[in-house]
């Protein structure tokens, strides 16, 4: 394989296709799990997974932030993530300056920095220590007794946190573990209340936001109301409540069982940011405001980089691209550059006056108030074809208009946005209320980023949907599909073959019938990639300096064979034999194809039987090509590699 | 309908450059803005623009095996192979040599003229035919075309006729005749007053065509149109072998399912073809360079083609922390880096960057991957593959209808039965008729090559007339999924956990009323072209739909090669063609008019006027990039609206107190806090007017905040920060003063008496560097506040201090990096020019430190000599 920087360079006007993925790989993300480490969070309690295995809320609560951080480090290698604990009595060391600043009872385990493997290792190892000791945690860290910090110290707290660690650009990110709906009961709460909506003001304003992450259990249920709709509402930083922000309770506060935290972590592992920001025009004059996210975006294994040994560490190397004038071995200023095309092939000959004027191959020569080439901004223009950014819509379709095949590149996702045009909201939930009941689907004409491509595209409707109360499954807005151009629909090459007959139909139907998936619906959720699974693995292994074990790596998407021969083995073979018996299936086609000698195939009985008696090496290449080329292998290679592939085949069936 | 192999062709053309070829012609074109243009060219000129648009495109498409010579009849010579050896055939001359075009191909036939001699167009052709005949004479595969290009007015000796066809058609030739004026039924066009001779020739052109196998003539007019109509390069999908499997084919073979298949595309993304860059020649001024050496005696200049070049670059400080912004991509950057204003901000963010980084060579290198901050090696650039084995096995399946449409995430493909075996083909048939009876789909596994990372999938039945299919789409995995939280549009709680059912953002009835109308009056259903049976057809299909950015790049890509100016020639309008889809079909706008304006009546949609932050932030190099995500700006945005309403009413309140961007970097961060706590304002009450480290958002609320000063004459009021992407405020106390007028928090540099303050603390040691990076800041914020004029001395002289320092005290990039800063933010508006014209009028001696300058001193730079002259030039 080649290394694939090469073909990765992205040119600034080709690369708007790409950019999707790129976009906000230079974006760090900053996240400090704030873990509440009272009593009740270190309260001893029955593994759920395991028997006679203690666990308790803050095992759960690092080990999450343990997988998070995991996750992040392949994913996002600039970001950064920090833990701080709080209603812990556990101090800090003398060595940690900048934690000086912390209040009474708020510990920081881990100060926030880039992630690194010493840094996962430390909080597996005090985690493997908790699986041994169930104590180990309450004598890491000693609970504080009989009272709570004050919220507001707790995000104070982490404000300093977040100011000693966090990059100014990046997003930041605090993750609010606790399982205490009214930390402040009883006198001095409303003080308390006003000093923790305070401080978590200050924390917003300077871009932090704060995902609640609250454990509710059966004997201690979770109310947001008691305590924490009223600080949390009206700062909590999300979209565009302007309005309804006083009204309203912010979205991404979950609630779930300490069991499903490490996915409600899944979930807001990535900070949600929009792709693009546009108006949708309904009709003239008649426009709204929509944001654009991938939902559905190719996840890649991430390049390797490039490195210089200094000696005492490894820096990567950053790359840089110029535009030189080889002749005169000068860069060239970007905004200097003028497009245009090659000048054709060479003329072999010496006829031409570029050469004798000794000004190099390729120049192009123009007189002084002549301009042969466009300016970046009409090459722009030849692109969008003079459009704004925006997406248009054309019209509405029967939802069955959209065809399977109709399909070029991955889906957006728009949802609409108040904030660039009042009315959106009411707007749009109309128009996919409409859409969905009347079984519709937009065709529109989207150009979504300045330097983009216009492309067609069909809007599918998606209303929401939920398992419960909190738990929004699809979230309602329009899937941005883009429809393939005459340029991208290629013919079918093969117009006429032989059929099956209803009963062959049949036969096969019988075991189709069989092998219906479970929850009758393609599931994303049950296939890492398995690729991806294996490189990371392998980066984590190499980064720990442990050994890789390959054979300890499962592929959850092959396929469960002993499930469909369980099912359907007999019936598959009965089909198998009704196609033996089909009369269909015993003409032979003339083969057509003028290189094509006259009989010098051997049948596979024959060669089979040259397999067996060892003497593969008296069939001719040809021959050979011809067998592998009806199994579908490859037939590149020398005689003997011809040889070897058929003794695999061979092999094999 | 099977492609045409592309390229293996030899196209011959033979231009007719008989007298009548002479005759004038007025010809309307399409000008830019969609006016029409009369221009009166030459029958020649005009015929010889479909043999230039047809070589042009040879060019483009840049295949050695897409070849075409010229021959013209009516020549003063009698050039050609035949007459060299058989005579005869005079006036044909062989005008350029069967190869592959360029554009001296096209300046060649530009300078084709109408002659004086007669030429006879049979005669051309039997030479076209022997030369091609000739030349292929090793390459009996190649398509061979002639098109024959003319007017018709001359005499041609016909006899023979069929002979010529019948040896055409065994050469397998096809042959284009393109004549103007004729007549044509479809154009259509019929021309008056024809003489006789054009008659008989015409027809005779006519008749000759048709008795071939393949033959057209053509008026040139039509055909001219029919040449700029976007065309579609057809590409012919390669098959690929594979396997379609199910179940075990290794232990229960006689169970388990194999079949042999073939795969091919069924979309492929076709992109525009990029773009080749050039630059015009410069001189060290940036004044064009002349050449005196045209053809003509003219003066010339000269762009040349440039190559792509990357370099690798290392920082050797290892200072990760602040460098680390200047790497970060914005989002508002990327749709607009083209953009002249945006790509130069970027350029020096670069420049800056690249002085304090080292370049290396590529060699030098070692691929590795990040692992976090952790670094691990892989010289390969990639660890072992997981085993896979080629294939496409299936998972499973399910009903269609539960198919989500949005997850396909790419191009899709064919699956066919294998074309040589009838029982393979039968096999597969029975299983797509079967899941098309049922609605089914499988989920699949696809492993294109041993070894290769695999993918998942869904393949889908497709039933054609005469033969069954599947396609294949791939699917996401978990990893591919994001799954952000949106709230809901139709449930709303409120804070005590109740739902709410009235709210501006929920639709009322009567709203929902009207959109349902819209949406039934905007319907395409019935908006299209009507079919055979005369009903109407939905409007919009793929198949139709021209990519609009490929075909009309390639339009201005042929257009810049055939004009020497695009300024005074620019590019015509689009093809209609490409627009066609750009709009609703103007039958459903009228119908869907009243609909529309209902709408707009109920939901009352409007506008949110832009917000002025960015402007007046952006002065500061740090907040450049500050233009975050916009979730969190949008939230600031309005968060700083309080502030300035309070200042309409008279109040003095700085809308940004800014500390400085030495503050946010972590690793100075000692001890900040204290200094927050420091007061210097004795010192700095009186200076306050001109004084103020604040931002203002735009000059008129300046001036306000200047004159509610004055009158004041007292310190500002303290006001709450609000801060965008700058450092995080002292926790404990904001909201609370934080107006610091002089020496800004944390530095040792004040604002009254810079030079003072610098030269003490440079007389007490150790904390140069800290002294440097503060003097630069400081003269930089003096330098940028109003009625800064009176001060320009005093900061000329500063920077002499400062310059000599760096340069004795080797904090040489500090300079460096000052300097372009500097000039940056006096050249921005709201900037200081004319502080910059007296820097620049003091010459090399206040420019860059360049290496020659600091290796005198021991140190080094990374600024060269000329630079550091051109800098102030």
């Amino acid at each position: 394989m080649p290394p694939y920087d090469e073909w990765n360079k992205i040119d600034d006007e080709e690369d708007e296709e790409l950019l999707d993925d790129s976009l906000f790989e230079g974006k760090r993300d900053v996240i400090l799990f704030c873990i509440d480490c009272s009593e009740s969070m270190l309260e001893l309690r029955d593994d759920p997974n395991y028997e006679d295995v203690k666990t308790c809320h803050l095992f759960t609560a690092l080990e999450a932030a343990m997988q998070i951080q995991k996750r992040k480090i392949v994913v996002g290698p600039n970001d950064s993530i920090g833990i701080m604990l709080f209603n812990t009595t556990r101090k800090s060391e003398n060595g940690r300056r900048e934690v000086s600043e912390l209040k009474r009872n708020t510990f920081v385990f881990q100060p926030i920095s880039l992630l690194s493997a010493p840094k996962v290792q430390e909080l597996i190892q005090i985690l493997d220590a908790a699986r041994e000791n169930p104590n180990e945690l309450r004598d890491t860290f000693p609970p504080l007794p009989g009272k709570r910090v004050p919220m507001g110290d707790v995000f104070t707290s982490c404000n300093w946190v977040l100011r000693d660690g966090a990059p100014k650009t990046a997003i930041k990110r605090i993750f609010l573990i606790t399982d205490e709906d009214n930390p402040h009961p009883g006198q001095g709460s409303k003080q308390l209340i006003t000093s923790a909506r305070t401080t978590l003001d200050d924390l917003i304003q300077t871009g932090v936001s704060v995902e609640p992450f609250f454990i509710s259990t059966d004997d201690k249920p979770f109310d947001v109301s008691r305590f924490y709709s009223s600080i949390l509402v009206p700062t909590n930083l999300d979209e565009d409540e302007e309005s309804a922000g006083s009204s309203v309770l912010p979205e991404s506060i979950s609630i779930s069982r300490v069991e499903d935290l490490l996915d409600q972590m899944r979930i807001h592992e990535v900070p949600k940011r929009a792709l693009f920001s546009v108006p949708l025009q309904l009709g003239e004059g008649f426009s709204i405001g929509v944001k654009g996210y991938g939902l559905v975006t190719e996840q890649k294994k991430g390049s390797y980089k490039y490195f210089v040994d200094l000696g005492d560490r490894m820096e990567v190397a950053t790359s840089r691209t110029a535009y030189v004038d080889e002749e005169h071995q000068a860069d060239v200023e970007k905004t200097k550059l003028v497009f245009g095309v090659e000048q054709g092939a060479s003329k072999t000959g010496d006829e031409e006056e570029e050469e004798e004027s000794g000004l190099g191959f390729g120049v192009k020569l123009a007189q002084v108030d002549q301009r042969p080439f466009y300016t970046a901004e009409e090459v722009r223009s030849f692109r969008t074809l003079g459009l704004e950014p925006g997406i248009r819509l054309l019209g509405f379709k029967d939802r069955d208009e959209l065809k399977f095949g109709d399909n070029i590149k991955h889906s957006q996702f728009i949802y609409p946005d108040e904030m660039t045009y009042s009315g959106s909201k009411r707007t749009f939930s109309a128009l996919l209320k409409s859409m969905t009941t009347k079984k519709k689907i937009g065709l529109a004409l989207a150009l979504t980023r300045r330097n983009a491509t216009p492309i067609f595209c069909a809007l599918l409707p998606q209303q929401e949907e939920r398992v419960d109360e909190n738990d929004l499954v699809d979230p309602p807005g329009l899937h941005v599909i883009p429809l393939p151009f005459a340029d991208d629909i290629r013919a079918a090459p093969i117009e006429e073959a032989f059929r099956a007959s209803d009963d062959l139909k049949d036969a096969a139907r019988a075991w189709i019938d069989k092998l219906s998936v479970k929850n009758g619906t393609y599931p994303p959720d049950s296939y890492p990639n398995p690729a991806l699974a294996y490189h990371n693995a392998q980066l984590q292994a190499s980064a720990f300096r442990e050994e890789f074990d390959p054979d300890s790596f499962e592929d959850l998407t092959e396929p469960n064979i002993g499930m469909i021969h369980k099912r359907a083995g007999v019936l598959m073979k009965e089909w198998k034999l009704a196609l033996l018996n089909d009369d269909t299936a015993n003409v032979v086609v003339p083969i057509t194809g003028s290189k094509r000698k006259a009989d010098s195939s051997v049948d596979e009985a024959e060669i089979r039987s040259k397999y067996e008696a060892g003497n593969l090496g008296k069939l001719r290449v040809d021959q050979l090509k011809d067998f592998l080329k009806a199994k579908s292998e490859p037939i590149s290679g020398k005689k003997a590699d011809l040889i070897e592939r058929v003794t695999a085949w061979l092999d094999s069936h | 309908m099977p492609a045409e192999r592309a390229g293996y062709t030899v196209t011959m053309f033979l231009v007719d450059t008989s007298p009548p070829m002479g005759t004038l012609k007025t010809v309307e074109l399409p000008g830019p803005d969609g006016e029409t243009i009369s221009k009166t060219m030459t029958h020649l000129e005009y015929v010889l623009q479909f043999a230039k648009l047809k070589i042009q495109e040879m060019i483009f498409n840049g295949r050695k095996t897409d070849q075409c010579g010229v021959i013209t009849f009516g020549s003063e010579e009698s050039d050609n192979m035949v007459h060299h050896k058989n005579g005869g055939y005079d006036n044909v001359e062989e005008y350029i040599s069967i190869a592959q075009p360029n554009a001296s191909t096209l300046t060649q036939l530009d300078e084709l003229r109408p002659t004086k001699y007669m030429g006879d167009a049979i005669d051309a052709l039997i030479v076209g035919i022997e030369t091609q005949a000739h030349y292929l004479q090793s390459k009996k595969t190649w398509t061979r075309k002639i098109v024959l290009l003319t007017n018709a007015e001359c005499p041609i000796e016909v006899e023979d006729w069929e002979a010529i066809v019948k040896k055409m058609d065994d050469l397998d030739i096809s042959l284009t005749i393109i004549g103007i004026d004729f007549d044509d039924e479809e154009l259509p066009f019929t021309e008056p007053n024809k003489t006789v001779h054009k008659r008989v020739n015409e027809e005779f052109y006519h008749t000759l065509t048709k008795s071939m196998k393949q033959g057209v003539t053509g008026n040139c007019t039509f055909a001219l149109q029919e040449i700029a109509r976007p065309d579609i390069n057809v590409v012919r999908s390669t098959l690929m072998g594979s396997i379609l499997r199910l179940g075990d084919v290794d232990t229960r073979a006689e169970e388990a399912i194999e079949i042999l298949v073939k795969t091919s595309k069924c979309t492929a993304m076709t992109r525009p073809k990029s773009w080749k860059k050039y630059a015009l020649r410069e001189d060290e001024s940036g004044q064009a360079i002349v050449l005196g050496s045209g053809k003509s005696g003219q003066s010339q200049i000269a762009y040349a083609p440039l190559k792509m070049r990357t370099e690798y670059y290392v920082d050797r400080s290892g200072d990760q922390g602040t460098d680390a912004d200047v790497d970060v991509k914005m989002e508002d950057d990327d749709g607009t880096n083209l953009l002249d204003d945006e790509t130069k901000s970027k350029d020096d963010t670069e420049e800056k960057k690249e002085e304090s980084l080292e370049k290396v060579e590529k060699e030098e290198l070692v691929r590795g991957f990040k692992y976090g901050a952790t670094y691990v090696p892989c010289p390969e650039g990639q660890f072992p593959r997981l085993q896979t084995k080629k294939g496409i096995d299936i998972l499973g399946f399910f009903p269609s209808k539960n198919l989500r449409r949005e997850y396909l995430m790419g191009e899709v493909q064919f699956i066919w039965a294998d074309p040589s075996s009838p029982q393979q083909q039968v096999a597969l048939s029975s299983i797509v008729q079967a899941m098309y009876e049922k609605g089914s789909v499988a989920i699949a596994r696809w492993v294109s090559k041993d070894g290769m990372d695999a993918k998942l999938g869904v393949l889908y039945p497709e039933v054609f007339d005469k033969v069954e299919c599947l396609l294949w789409a791939q699917m996401p995995f978990a990893d591919d999924l994001r799954r952000y939280t949106f709230a809901s549009l139709v449930k709303l709680i409120s804070k005590s956990g109740e739902e709410i059912t009235k709210h501006p953002y929920i639709p009322i009835e009567s709203q929902q009323a009207a959109m349902d109308n819209f949406v039934d009056s905007m319907d395409l259903m019935a908006a299209g072209e009507k079919d055979e049976e005369g009903n109407r057809m939905p409007w919009f299909n793929p198949a139709d739909s021209y990519n609009p950015s490929i075909h009309r790049i390639k339009q201005a890509m042929f257009h810049c090669a055939i004009v020497s100016d695009v300024t005074s020639n620019p590019l015509p309008p689009p093809h209609p063609e490409l627009l066609k889809y750009f709009h609703p079909p103007k039958k459903v706008i009228k119908r869907a008019k009243a609909a529309i304006e209902n709408c707009k009546a109920e939901f009352k949609v409007k506008e949110v006027p832009k917000r002025v932050i960015k402007g007046g932030s952006a002065v500061k190099k740090g907040h450049e990039h500050a233009t975050m995500e916009d979730d969190d700006m949008l939230l600031l945005d309005r968060k700083l609206e309080s502030p300035a309403r309070t200042r309409a009413s008279g109040v003095t309140s700085p809308m940004k107190v800014d500390s400085g961007p030495q503050l946010m970097s972590p690793s100075k961060g000692k001890g900040k806090a204290k200094a927050l706590n420091q007061d210097d304002s004795e010192t700095e009450d009186e200076e306050d007017e001109d004084f103020v480290t604040v931002h203002h958002p735009n000059k008129d609320e300046d001036e306000n905040l200047l004159l509610s000063k004055a009158a004041n004459k007292s310190p500002a009021t303290p006001e709450p920060s609000s801060r965008r992407g700058g450092p995080l405020p002292t926790p404990a106390r904001s909201p609370s003063p934080q107006i610091d007028p002089g020496r800004a928090p944390g530095r040792i540099i004040g604002s009254t008496y810079p030079l003072k303050d610098f030269q003490k603390n440079l007389s007490q040691g150790d904390v140069v560097t800290k002294a440097v990076a503060d003097l630069s800041e400081v003269i930089t914020e003096i330098v940028m506040k109003p009625f800064a004029s009176r001060r320009h001395k005093e900061m000329i002289e500063c920077m002499h201090t400062l310059r000599d320092t760096c340069l004795t005290e080797d904090e040489i990039d500090a300079w460096n990096a000052f300097l372009p800063d500097l000039k940056e933010k006096c050249l921005q508006t709201p900037g200081n020019p004319e502080f910059w014209s007296e820097v620049k009028a003091l010459g090399r001696d206040i420019s860059l430190i360049s290496n020659k300058e600091a290796r005198k001193y021991g140190g080094a730079a990374s600024v060269s000599e000329r630079r550091a002259e051109e800098f102030v030039a």
